[in-house]
């Protein structure tokens, strides 16, 4: 991406007055720019929930992480983060009138792949919802109650089970069951709740 | 026979085009109200200095009505 393009693409994301979509185009922008220098970024935490639910849930911040082990060198990322007038650094900016947060290697469990939305300024790699929604059960339970945590597991039950978001059941029962996480039980009662709420079937019912 | 709209699902294979991912934002706001209503933005975290200096004394943008998505 040259200078000029990059140019029109920061006034554009400077401009936008939607969070989500904000973010989205941020992250779009972000991925290229570290992808054309080898590095693939990922969307993940509460920015990759909004992004899959609209759930009203996501703050000024973008997290992403890297997919390998290996990032972009401090000197090399302050580089590319200085294309687009960023401030700040080396694991957080702030760019285009929000923050992203360079959070280190993504911790993904499931086998599906990342959900991929094609982003105005090239593809985003988005969390599997299948990590996000084990992960946040765990969480709303784990180490204190969380409410939030638990909207969170909610939001991501709700718009799956309404088939907005196409979701590996089967997945989200294997991870629940993996040593990591053992909350198998858990995860069935939240979509027993969410799934009876919606009228639909509990896709973890153990029949 | 089913009248309801097609609207375009995140899948797990393939890519979502950015049209198709606007498109189902506010099917995905209407089932998220569903089940978790409101505003669910958390009151409060780590970030919340350089959000609040940012965002004049709040944690983001405010989010667009579901009525506007």
């Amino acid at each position: 991406m040259d200078a000029r393009k990059i140019k029109s693409t920061l006034s554009d994301i400077a401009a936008e007055r939607d969070p989500t979509v904000k973010c989205l185009k941020l992250a779009s922008l972000c991925s290229t720019l570290w992808g054309e220098r080898g590095v693939e970024l990922v969307v993940v935490g509460g920015s990759a929930i909004e992004i899959l639910t609209e759930g009203a849930y996501t703050s000024g911040d973008l997290d992403m992480c890297h997919v390998k082990a290996t990032t972009l060198p401090i000197r090399q990322r302050q580089e590319v983060m200085g294309l687009l007038g960023a401030k700040g650094g080396p694991r957080n900016w702030q760019v285009a009138g929000m923050f992203m947060d360079l959070l280190g290697p993504v911790e993904s469990f499931a086998r599906t792949p990342y959900r991929r939305v094609r982003g105005p300024y090239g593809e985003v790699l988005v969390m599997k919802p299948e990590d996000l929604l084990v992960e946040r059960v765990l969480v709303s339970v784990y180490p204190q109650p969380d409410e939030t945590a638990r909207k969170c597991a909610r939001l991501l039950a709700g718009v799956a089970l309404r088939q907005e978001l196409e979701m590996d059941w089967n997945e989200v029962r294997r991870i629940a069951g993996r040593p990591e996480y053992r909350n198998l039980s858990q995860c069935v009662e939240l979509l027993k709740e969410v799934a009876d709420e919606l009228k639909t079937q509990n896709p973890l019912h153990p029949d | 026979m089913n009248s309801k709209p097609k609207i375009p699902c995140i899948p797990i294979n393939g890519v979502l085009s950015y049209a198709d991912w606007l498109k189902g934002r506010r099917a995905r706001r209407k089932s998220s109200q569903l089940v978790a209503p409101g505003i669910n933005r958390r009151k409060r975290s780590s970030s919340d200095k350089r959000l609040k200096k940012l965002f004049k004394g709040e944690r983001g943008l405010p989010f667009t009505p579901t009525e506007q998505l």
